[in-house]
């Protein structure tokens, strides 16, 4: 009996010990919740089948995988503790970079008109979206060391770790993922200290080259006219602006309470473009209205509030900046998707987290997440 | 640590912006701006197709099938294609239905049909090309083989002026279409006779079909059928038979005065032009049209799917003397000695003449300096009402309007009563059949002269009715102008004894089972004065069946001798053109049942060639056999 007692009672007191008594449990609530909406509308989004392909659940079944993976990925996020990745972060990197090189070569494959993924039997590994975590993991570390003094040598230092990653992402070219990428640097150099004038050159910079890119021809024509669409909405709508015409008639078609779930005629009926992957928020918007898209909006809040809290809560500068680099990457993601749908932001190819159809994208948003509850549960050890 | 607390809050507050204007943006989306968004997530998700209904048909008095109606094969192209795809399709289409490319391009290249719309490039292709098309459709981009309904008038250019024709609506017709008659693109609409004049009645009601299709246009299910309702059949007045009889002297008599020589001219080597002529048959008890006959004329096939482009060209060519107008209603000439029934009837109204009366006949009139003659100076010494007639005396009508001039001078109560009469009679205003395009003529007088003046002092000159213009009306020249129809109109309520009708054409509307859905009845337009009525009558026999008759030779070889037909010839004076030779009489001469018309431009006298073509036209009317319709050389006399 007081063997059992014993064993019950060290059980208890491992428990107790163990920082996931910690773990936050509203921000991976929100994560999940935030998730199996994504699953309802991926099936809702595909369940007529889309050109060409498969039954009903094709979608939904590969996008369960991937939620699972996915939070066990986050789970391995959360128990590794973040101080460790600390020294796997040039490792990581590297790998990251050298995958992002191949991926260019032949041994990638291109969709769509950008060559960003490997494709690994059914399935396919875009390196763009791992470097995102790569980039906030290697950043964090070296500017928590550097904290204050970024102005300088340090500076260069920083751009040089992240010119490789931007430049090969640009070369597939994936805008988007790289406008991302941009952002988190961004983000973690002004928390970390960098002299204002320094970030405003950056990104000045930043948009300098977005512009040259646009102009020079390094993206293909369809994703300069999808990017610019957005300045003329009353433009032919037979081309360029058709994506964003039809996603504003799906968001619009919602109203108040939606159309109802599976009811509503533009996502069955396929009339957006895209719509399981970049433009699933229309799908939530047609048929779960401003209701529906509203409380979707303020679970993501919830998340980015949880992850901004952890930033400021963190008992270490490598935790803030962690943070800091998941929230910028987060929001930025969030406010660029669902702003593009609704007609406020250019369109470029960056999914929702967690909502959108897609495995690296879920994988990484897992990740980041789970590295966010790793340091919350942290901070008191 | 506190510099970081402030450079997080700023992170902080860029993130709660950046979620502000989401929501902003999301309440604008979809409840500031909602409905608009929903209309075009409903007009995203459907598309209506609309299904045209089939055409009434046209028939004839005793039910025959003037237009219909029937179901061709057709190969159609949409315009959109590429210009390659446009290459390819029709060299492979050229092949496949041995059709010259460059007759598929003049198709193709129609500006007359609208870019939204598949051309039909073929019509009654062979069922075995429609099936190769359909089997390799990947071959043929834009290609469609499809039945469709395709109009016909089996009886070529028969009735054409009366049937008319469809053609696809233009955008102009599309502009004054009533939006509940619901009309598209690529429609068909009657673009002139009946089928014009009728189309609300032939077109019936389009369907549509309202599918629910998804993003590439595949149709999912049929969301909405609204049968079409077919149109309904349009009963005419017209007797076919007579109709054929009609067009059939019309163009003889024009072809056969084109053999002889104008003898107005002095050198007597113009031959006669005659360009154009036009025949009506008037059923004197109700008003209806039995035959209407224009020449030159058209084949309404012509335009089904599509007039060639040569053709229409040909159609509106001058030198072809415009085949699609209707010159028995769009006609107008001054009617010539025809008119003396009208300056008759006033003469007697006045008092001028009676049934008995006599006027010396000296070949010449004289008024105020003017002298007026016979044709060919002819002296009928004392002549009475219906002898005047007979042998057509101008001075007898001359003396009418010279003496009713002074009256009308000092505008006394009767000067103008060849003027009231005329328009008693219906002259000078439209007769009010169903035909498009009908013209009203002209009854000249004081006030129009002076109104003339006024609106162009430089082109007319004299604002005064002067002597000689009431002495040319009586004789029906100078300024007035009818059109054949009127013309025939008034000779129906002279013989109707007084009872004027309104041209009827359409007897009766059918539902597609052939139930009377709607009587027509005839129309009166009024009562006229009909004085000295059997002077009248025997004058106008004479005319055709006594030997001093301006008619006598053509109704040489009637059958019947002496003919159960009256008439007045007219030949009218054109300025710059050979004179307008007019015929119309009614048969038979006691009751008379029929009136007919008959107006040929720059044919010479009424004598010469329009007297045989209503003597054929009588024939007919009387079941005699009709003999083929030939030009008498003038002997004298108008």
């Amino acid at each position: 009996m007081a063997g059992l007692t014993n064993v019950l009672g060290e059980r208890r007191s491992r428990l107790d010990t163990s920082p996931l008594r910690h773990l936050d449990l509203v921000l991976v609530g929100s994560v999940l919740a935030i998730n199996l909406l994504g699953l309802v509308m991926i099936y809702s989004a595909t369940r007529n089948g889309l050109a060409g392909d498969t039954g009903a659940t094709y979608y939904l079944q590969r996008q369960l995988i991937f939620v699972v993976l996915g939070v066990a990925i986050m789970a391995g996020a959360i128990v590794i503790d973040y101080h460790r990745m600390r020294e796997w972060a040039p490792a990581i990197y590297v790998v990251t970079i050298v995958m992002l090189a191949l991926v260019i070569t032949p041994l990638g494959s291109s969709t769509l008109g950008s060559q960003a993924r490997f494709a690994v039997g059914p399935i396919a590994i875009q390196p763009s979206e791992f470097a995102k975590f790569a980039i906030i993991l290697i950043l964090a570390a070296y500017c928590a060391v550097h904290r204050g003094d970024l102005g300088g040598r340090h500076l260069i230092t920083v751009l040089a770790i992240v010119a490789p990653a931007l430049g090969l992402v640009m070369l597939q070219p994936d805008l988007g993922t790289a406008l991302v990428i941009g952002v988190i640097v961004l983000a973690i150099l002004a928390v970390a200290g960098a002299k204002g004038r320094h970030l405003a050159v950056l990104a000045l910079i930043g948009i300098t080259g977005a512009v040259v890119a646009v102009n020079l021809g390094v993206l293909k024509p369809y994703q300069v006219d999808r990017l610019t669409a957005f300045l003329d909405q009353n433009g032919d709508q037979q081309r360029t602006t058709y994506n964003l015409e039809q996603s504003k008639t799906a968001i619009g078609n919602g109203g108040v309470t939606g159309q109802g779930l599976f009811k509503g005629s533009q996502t069955s009926l396929g009339h957006v473009p895209e719509q399981h992957t970049d433009f699933i928020f229309t799908a939530v918007g047609e048929e779960l209205g401003f209701v529906g898209a509203g409380l979707l909006l303020v679970l993501f809040g919830v998340v980015v509030w949880r992850s901004w809290r952890m930033a400021v809560l963190s008992n270490d500068f490598f935790g803030t900046l962690l943070c800091v680099g998941v929230v910028a990457m987060l929001a930025f993601q969030i406010f660029e998707n669902v702003g593009m749908t609704m007609g406020i932001m250019p369109i470029t190819g960056i999914p929702l987290p967690f909502m959108s159809y897609g495995g690296s994208s879920a994988l990484v948003s897992f990740a980041c997440v789970g590295l966010v509850a790793n340091v919350s549960m942290r901070r008191f050890s | 640590m506190t510099e970081t607390r402030l450079r997080l809050s700023i992170v902080g507050v860029v993130i709660v912006a950046v979620f502000a204007a989401m929501f902003a943006r999301l309440w604008y989306l979809q409840i500031a701006s909602g409905s608009q968004y929903v209309a075009a997530a409903a007009s995203n998700s459907y598309r209506t197709v609309p299904e045209p209904p089939l055409r009434g048909r046209v028939l004839d008095a005793k039910g025959r099938v003037l237009a219909d109606d029937r179901i061709a094969n057709v190969v159609t192209v949409d315009r959109r294609i590429s210009d390659t795809d446009r290459d390819l399709v029709v060299g492979r289409l050229a092949e496949l239905l041995s059709v010259p490319a460059a007759t598929l391009r003049e198709r193709l290249a129609d500006p007359r049909v609208s870019p939204y719309q598949p051309v039909p490039v073929a019509l009654d292709v062979p069922i075995e090309a429609l099936t190769y098309v359909s089997e390799h459709a990947e071959d043929f981009p834009g290609v469609k083989a499809q039945p469709m309904a395709v109009r016909r008038y089996p009886n070529g250019t028969i009735g054409a002026h009366v049937i008319g024709y469809t053609g696809e609506i233009n955008a102009e017709e599309l502009e004054d279409a009533p939006a509940s008659e619901r009309y598209s693109l690529g429609d068909d609409i009657g673009k002139s006779g009946v089928e014009q004049t009728y189309e609300r009645v032939l077109r019936g009601r389009p369907g549509r079909y309202e599918y629910e299709v998804d993003a590439a246009g595949r149709v999912l299910r049929t969301a909405e059928r609204v049968r079409a309702t077919p149109g309904h059949d349009v009963q005419l007045t017209i007797d076919l038979d007579i109709q054929r009889v009609a067009e059939q002297a019309l163009a003889e008599g024009l072809a056969s005065a084109r053999l002889q020589r104008d003898v107005v001219d002095k050198a007597r080597f113009t031959p006669l032009r005659a360009s154009a002529g036009s025949v009506v048959v008037i059923d004197t008890t109700d008003g209806s049209v039995v035959a209407l006959a224009s020449n030159p004329t058209f084949d309404p096939n012509a335009f089904t799917n599509g007039i060639p482009t040569a053709t229409w060209r040909a159609l509106n060519d001058p030198a072809n003397h415009y085949p699609l107008l209707n010159r028995v209603v769009s006609g107008q000439y001054a009617p010539g000695s025809t008119f003396k029934l009208i300056s008759g009837i006033a003469g007697v109204r006045s008092g001028l003449v009676t049934a008995t009366s006599t006027v010396d006949d000296q070949g010449r009139y004289k008024i105020s300096d003017q002298v007026f003659t016979n044709d060919g100076a002819v002296v009928n010494g004392r002549i009475g009402l219906q002898r005047a007639m007979t042998v057509s005396s101008d001075v007898y009508f001359y003396t009418i309007g010279g003496s009713l001039w002074p009256k009308q001078r000092r505008g006394e109560a009767g000067g103008d009563i060849i003027q009231e009469t005329a328009r008693l009679y219906g002259f000078g205003r439209a007769t009010g059949i169903d035909l498009p395009n009908e013209a009203v003529g002209r009854v000249p007088d004081a006030d129009w002269k002076q109104r003339i003046h006024d609106a162009r002092p430089d082109a007319f000159p004299y604002p005064d009715w002067l002597p000689g213009d009431n002495v040319q009306l009586a004789v029906g020249q100078g300024d007035m102008l009818a059109t054949p129809l009127q013309l025939a109109m008034a000779f129906q309520a002279f013989v109707a004894d007084g009872r004027l009708a309104t041209p009827r054409l359409v007897s009766q509307i059918l539902d597609a089972d052939g139930r009377v859905v709607r009587t027509l009845p005839a129309v009166d337009a009024g009562r006229v004065p009909v004085p000295a009525r059997d002077a009248l009558l025997a004058g106008f026999a004479g005319v055709v069946g006594t030997d001093e008759g301006t008619a006598k030779g053509a109704f040489a070889t009637y059958p019947q001798q002496p003919p159960a037909v009256g008439g007045k010839t007219g030949t009218a004076q054109v300025a710059g053109k050979q004179n307008t030779s007019l015929f119309v009489g009614f048969t038979p001469i006691q009751n008379p049942r029929y009136v007919v018309a008959v107006v040929a431009e720059e044919a010479g006298y009424g004598s010469q060639t329009s007297a045989p073509i209503a003597r054929a036209i009588f024939e007919a009317l009387n079941g005699l056999p009709v003999a083929p319709v030939v030009a008498i050389p003038p002997a004298g006399g108008n």
